[in-house]
């Protein structure tokens, strides 16, 4: 496989048609997979993919990264759950569909770590898989120019399993009081570091509401209004065009179950509005849409 | 061997004896999975089983959001906020951490004393276990120091066979500690002390050479160098905001035009309005820059100033990063 994508951007550079290649690599060590770009045919040798490539690497074609688009036209090597986000940032005209090659990887799933992976000698084991991995439907890429490896038929369950969904359930039987004592408990652990928003493909604002401080919209403090009027604007932000991929939970350094409310509100958006995130670069996410004609609420006609 | 000797079931009376004089007793407890030094009032909430917890203690000292002054009617009517410091013990601190406390008061000490730092550090008494064990991203070897290092400890433990600790008194703060807790450190007969862990020292690395290297500034027109050292980084502050020496902080007032308060606030060098002007000029305008300005303050900036170090090897940075931007291999690149 490795073979195969080294061939694959080493031919799309030489041809001069792409500038460069954002892939994985190992680290000095080789003990953890880290993005490289690359913009030689020669040193395409540096491209890898295994189970530790657990970065969603569609965050280098945001706008905040002007030094990497002045490389050119970009070839991105994706997993499946990666394109859902190209998807979402293509629906919202983030770039053309044609100003970016995907070169889609089929895929047995990634750690939800890497630290696990290292953990566990260096294997994959369903235990130290995401819930992203248990219930993927794109190990086969469903948007790309070029495709990577073996055609897999893994199929996912008819019902999502994993922790993520059980913790929602847990939540949903719990009163109000319970589920702000939840979160609360939760939030207040939070940093504000931001890795969350940074690490975010879908947080692709020039000025991130939290920074703009005429006025100050969210309080910057760390403490429960601040950490609270944060995690949420940023759940808000993101539904229905979060794609559970994931990288959030993994950035965060204080283990903040990122996935519980994104989750949750992929299916608030799946139940009202029959929209699932990242699937067509066609459609645009609902709440970005006004369409009066199609609405199923009788109230807004 | 007779030793100063901590036995480990002595520490349910020493958070009593702490909390009994009015004192908080700050320790790796298990905060979502992970070994966080948090304030603990129960002996069997302490974890002893990490390698060094996922925050530093920097924010017992040094809290991350705190209110230092109040104002009524429009700012006019402004008042001064009391430093609220309790008397504090951090156990279970890993000395690369400790060492780091002599870093954060270099700055908070330099131009300006800022009381709200030495009022909380003065008042905490740091005890440090020597590490037994470690892992890959440990790297105190590397920048002067060692896993037993004493440098910043009030007291350092060794931990022994039979699970106990042999305990080392350091500063005249740490000797007055031991002697007022005299029934919790007993002289006696120690066990062997269990091995300590030496992380790999990286060779390649020579602080020396690296602050050489950035001392020729012509390093800062070199776009291509430092684009390909760290144009992955994301900017976020997962690194500053774990890291025991990052120290930097912004002001901010909240709440409304007739009351609220003044906060100082942790800041993080990584965040791309950290250095926006008003003008609108961002002299570090792109992420690879401000990702520079990090190794630099650490490497050249912060040596040159100070005789403590700007990093302690504690190897948070490398282990909180969400794209792997190992601080280390940059260290071996430069050298």
């Amino acid at each position: 496989m490795e073979a195969e994508l080294r061939e694959k951007a080493k031919e799309l550079l030489g041809s001069g048609e792409i500038g460069v290649v954002i892939g994985f690599g190992w680290n000095k060590r080789k003990t953890r997979t880290t993005p490289v770009f690359i913009t030689k045919a020669e040193d395409t040798d540096k491209l890898v993919f295994n189970a530790y490539c657990v970065n969603n690497l569609s965050v280098y074609l945001t706008r905040k990264y002007p030094d990497v688009k002045a490389m050119g036209k970009a070839a991105i090597v994706a997993k499946g759950c990666d394109i859902k986000n190209l998807a979402v940032m293509i629906a919202e005209g983030q770039f053309k569909r044609d100003d970016t090659y995907i070169i889609g990887m089929t895929c047995s799933g990634v750690g939800y770590k890497q630290e696990l992976i290292e953990a566990n000698g260096g294997e994959l084991k369903p235990e130290i898989m995401p819930v992203k991995c248990h219930n993927c439907d794109v190990r086969n890429p469903h948007i790309s120019d070029a495709v990577i490896g073996e055609t897999t038929d893994f199929t996912p369950p008819e019902e999502p399993v994993g922790m993520v969904f059980d913790k929602i359930k847990q939540i949903e039987a719990m009163d109000a009081k319970g589920r702000f004592g939840f979160w609360e408990e939760h939030f207040s652990r939070c940093i504000k570091c931001y890795a969350c928003r940074q690490v975010c493909s879908l947080c692709y604002c020039d000025r991130c509401i939290t920074d703009k401080n005429t006025p100050q919209w969210i309080d910057s403090s760390a403490h429960a209004r601040g950490n609270f009027s944060w995690n949420l604007v940023r759940a808000m932000h993101l539904t229905g065009r979060c794609t559970f991929c994931g990288e959030c939970e993994r950035a965060c350094p204080v283990n903040i179950p990122l996935n519980v409310i994104n989750k949750k509100m992929a299916v608030v958006m799946e139940d009202a509005f029959d929209h699932r995130s990242g699937y067509d670069p066609e459609v645009h996410p609902p709440m970005i849409v006004f369409d009066i004609e199609n609405d199923k609420e009788e109230f807004i006609k | 061997m007779i030793k100063t000797l901590f036995k480990k079931d002595a520490l349910a009376g020493l958070i009593e004896a702490v909390r009994k004089d009015g004192g908080e007793f700050v320790a790796p407890t298990l905060v979502a999975r992970q070994a966080s030094y948090k304030a603990v009032t129960d002996a069997a909430a302490i974890e002893t089983d990490y390698i060094v917890p996922q925050n530093s203690f920097k924010e017992v000292l040094f809290p991350q959001s705190e209110a230092i002054a109040t104002f009524k009617e429009a700012g006019t009517n402004m008042a001064g906020v009391e430093v609220n410091a309790k008397d504090t013990v951090v156990f279970g601190s890993r000395p690369c951490d400790a060492a780091s406390v002599a870093s954060l008061r270099s700055v908070f000490t330099w131009d300006f004393v800022d009381e709200f730092y030495t009022t909380r550090e003065d008042k905490a008494v740091v005890i440090s276990i020597a590490c037994t064990k470690g892992d890959s991203s440990c790297f105190c070897t590397s920048v002067g120091l060692a896993p037993d290092a004493t440098e910043g400890s009030d007291v350092l433990l060794r931990e022994t066979e039979d699970g106990d600790f042999s305990a080392e008194a350091v500063t005249d703060k740490g000797k007055t500690f031991v002697k007022k807790h005299k029934d919790v450190f007993t002289t006696c007969k120690a066990a062997k002390e269990i091995a300590i862990f030496e992380p790999v020292k990286l060779d390649k690395v020579d602080l020396d050479k690296v602050g050489e290297s950035l001392a020729d500034t012509t390093h800062y027109d070199n776009d291509k160098m430092w684009g390909d050292i760290a144009r992955k980084c994301i900017g976020c502050g997962a690194c500053t905001y774990s890291c025991p020496t990052c120290h930097c902080f912004d002001i901010v007032d909240e709440g409304s035009f007739f009351e609220g308060e003044r906060r100082k606030n942790w800041d993080a060098c990584q965040f791309d309005f950290f250095t926006l002007h008003a003008s609108g000029h961002n002299p570090r305008d792109t992420q690879y820059k401000r990702w520079r300005n990090r190794f630099m303050c650490k490497f050249k900036i912060y040596p040159g100033k100070f005789k403590t170090k700007g990093c302690v090897g504690c190897g948070r940075c490398v282990r909180v990063c969400p794209v792997r931007l190992d601080i280390t291999e940059v260290m071996e690149e430069l050298s």
